[in-house]
């Protein structure tokens, strides 16, 4: 049997007379089948592929991180959740749909009684819009509390919303954002870019924060500034060694779940954002400054007794120091005169210059919103000079002290305050001020001041505490008012290995309310609490005396 | 073998590979698009979860905010904190803390 293509083309029948010319064209089939077939397998090979290995563009949309937030959440330094983003709901309405403006507004006011009636009535029958926003940052359990209300036209729109789980704990700290998540004040202002970034990458922004010491320190200043009557208060606690921020209580306080519902003055930084002229608590300083630049020594005494007058001002203690005075009695009987001399001697150039070392004299640089600038005006006179030696003239806030505190707790060396918690291994920016020998001369005086000094009430048994009250009346218009004080205390603890600062303060108390009365207690009162927190021993209140 | 008979050959398993890529293509688009909806789902269904756990997280750090595990000690304890009462010698613990009770799986 002949094949049936040979049969076709056999020579006994005659050859096409276009044979010739069909040739180029069965070629050009040929070609155009091979080519067909070659993407045939291509497109055949592709789906193998596929079938086998998955789609390699999907790659990146696989990778997406799903726990990304547009806001981290921000952690105290143990993990302790201090704010989130957490699912909300909009109320919204579309007019055209809304079958009664005013019955639904009635019956939304029955579950939001602060919403406006008037307004609502006016935006439900707001024909010319399609969709109104009555409400935002609904929770799930109000979200299903409108829905069973079956309203016409009343729908929702996801969103986020921040919250603070602590409600008014380190509120000033912590900030808040407005509806739309953009920051407003505290850490969520000052740490803004870094909180987005962590919230892209799905993980917590974590503050030096320690939330057990953080409410001892406002519930102690909450009481004691109720009992002064003072208007308001602040209470810096800090790692000396790292500047790690442990507690900053500020007070009054707020909630900044509701920020609009607290006032102005509730929501102002007392910490950071509040300066006031310091007081005795820059003494340490002067007299530290004095015996840095030798322009006195341990051993000098000196007559305090009779006050003097300078550039018609008139210098006095509180209580005249009798005899002859040490430095330790200087600091320990918080002497203007003695503060004063010794400011004289050193001079306004290098007075100055000590201020600008320890950070007094520019805004701190804690992650917050706003920092307050100091109110730092050059001594223009023998009396200015003599007057910043005991605390006048120069206004600053209770971190930027704290931050100058210190150098006592690093042999004479600097470190700026932060709200970031540090790694172990992290290196810390040391700037040396006084010498280690100066440093501890007044460490031993400033426990002075505590064992049988001013600061007598910021005593704790079993943990040595060293520190300086203070007591600046305020600036009432041209004249200082010695019915309202700032008053405050500073120090560091423990005074054998000082590693702890710690700065209360409050803010006009009455006549009398020195510092050592009303702010040294909140200092025994608070360390007594939180020293287990911070593994030092106390000895019991009942075994104390 | 005949050319002609080849050829058709190959056309057949042509036309016969264009078949089978075409039911799947189909098949593959279609489980394509299945997968997608479902991985959508799973992300829909992880995103809640993630606001869920967010939620919860932020009730647990609220229901043990500091000031209520105080609030709650005082109440039920009688034990201030910083009092005198919060410092208790061992023995008093039996009275203030009685052993746990062996709880009758109910029926």
């Amino acid at each position: 049997m002949k094949p049936f293509g040979a049969a076709l083309l056999s020579p006994r029948e005659p050859l096409p007379e276009t044979f010739a010319e069909a040739a180029p064209a069965r070629n050009r089939v040929r070609i155009l089948a091979v080519a067909v077939f070659a993407v045939l397998l291509l497109l055949a090979g592709r789906a193998v592929q596929l079938a086998f290995s998955g789609d390699p563009l999907a790659e990146p949309r696989r990778s997406t991180t799903i726990a990304s937030t547009p806001r981290a959440d921000v952690v105290d330094r143990n993990g302790v959740l201090l704010a989130t983003t957490v699912r909300a709901y909009a109320l919204t309405a579309a007019p055209a749909r809304v079958w009664n403006a005013a019955e639904t507004a009635d019956a939304l006011r029955r579950l939001f009684p602060d919403l406006d009636r008037a307004a609502t009535v006016r935006r439900l029958s707001d024909a010319t819009r399609q969709l109104v926003f009555l409400r935002r940052g609904l929770s799930e359990d109000e979200r299903a509390q409108v829905h069973a209300l079956g309203l016409a036209g009343i729908g929702f729109e996801p969103e986020d919303r921040r919250i603070y789980p602590h409600g008014a704990m380190a509120a000033h700290v912590l900030g808040f954002t407005d509806v739309d998540l953009n920051p407003l004040a505290g850490v969520e202002r000052g740490l803004d870019a870094q909180i987005r970034a962590a919230g892209e990458a799905g993980r917590p922004v974590r503050l030096s924060l320690d939330v057990r010491l953080q409410y001892a320190l406002e519930s102690e200043l909450d009481a004691a500034a109720r009992a002064a009557g003072a208007s308001g208060a602040a209470g810096v606690l800090l790692d000396g060694r790292t500047g790690e921020a442990l507690a900053l209580a500020s007070w009054p306080r707020f909630d900044p779940n509701e920020p609009g519902s607290a006032g102005a003055d509730a929501r102002r930084d007392r910490v950071a954002g509040d300066v006031h002229e310091l007081g005795s608590t820059i003494k340490p300083f002067t007299v530290a400054m004095a015996l840095q630049e030798e322009a006195t020594s341990a051993g000098e005494l000196f007559d305090l007794s009779q006050p003097f007058s300078i550039d018609g001002s008139l210098i006095e203690d509180h209580e005249t120091v009798r005899g002859l005075a040490s430095l330790r009695d200087i600091l320990a009987q918080s002497s203007n005169i003695g503060a004063a001399r010794l400011a004289l001697r050193l001079g306004g150039a290098r007075q100055r210059a000590y201020l600008e070392r320890l950070g007094l004299t520019q805004a701190s640089r804690l992650e917050l919103g706003f920092n307050q600038a100091p109110l730092a005006p050059h001594a223009r006179s023998r009396r200015d000079v003599a007057g910043l030696g005991f605390g006048y003239g120069l206004a600053a806030t209770p971190a930027a002290l704290a931050g100058a505190y210190t150098v006592f707790a690093n042999e004479g060396r600097l470190v700026a305050p932060t709200l970031i918690a540090r790694a172990p291994d992290a290196e810390i920016e040391r700037r040396q001020v006084f010498s280690p020998q100066v440093t501890r001369q007044v460490l031993a005086y400033l426990r002075a001041a505590v064992i049988n000094g001013t600061g007598r009430a910021a005593d704790v048994p079993g943990l040595a505490v060293a520190g300086k009250t203070g007591t600046a009346e305020k600036l009432d218009e041209e004249s200082y008012d010695e019915s309202r004080n700032f008053s405050s205390f500073a120090g560091v603890f423990p005074a054998h290995d000082p590693r702890y600062v710690i700065v209360i303060a409050l803010d006009d108390t009455g006549e009398g309310a020195a510092g050592g009365m009303v702010a040294a207690p909140v200092v025994a009162r608070t360390l007594r609490r939180i020293a287990p927190m911070l593994g030092l021993r106390v000895e019991p209140a009942a075994a104390a005396r | 073998m005949d050319k002609a008979l080849l050829r058709r050959g190959l056309y057949a398993i042509a036309a016969l590979i264009v078949v089978a890529l075409a039911v799947g293509l189909y098949k593959a688009k279609t489980d394509a698009a299945r997968a997608e909806a479902r991985v959508r789902d799973l992300q829909r269904q992880i995103e809640h979860s993630e606001a869920d756990l967010r939620a919860l997280r932020a009730e647990i750090a609220a229901l043990e905010s500091p000031a209520r595990i105080e609030a709650l000690a005082q109440d039920r304890l009688g034990v201030a904190a910083g009092g005198e009462s919060a410092v208790l010698p061992e023995s008093a613990l039996q009275q203030r803390l009685p052993p746990p009770q062996r709880q009758e799986r109910s029926q």
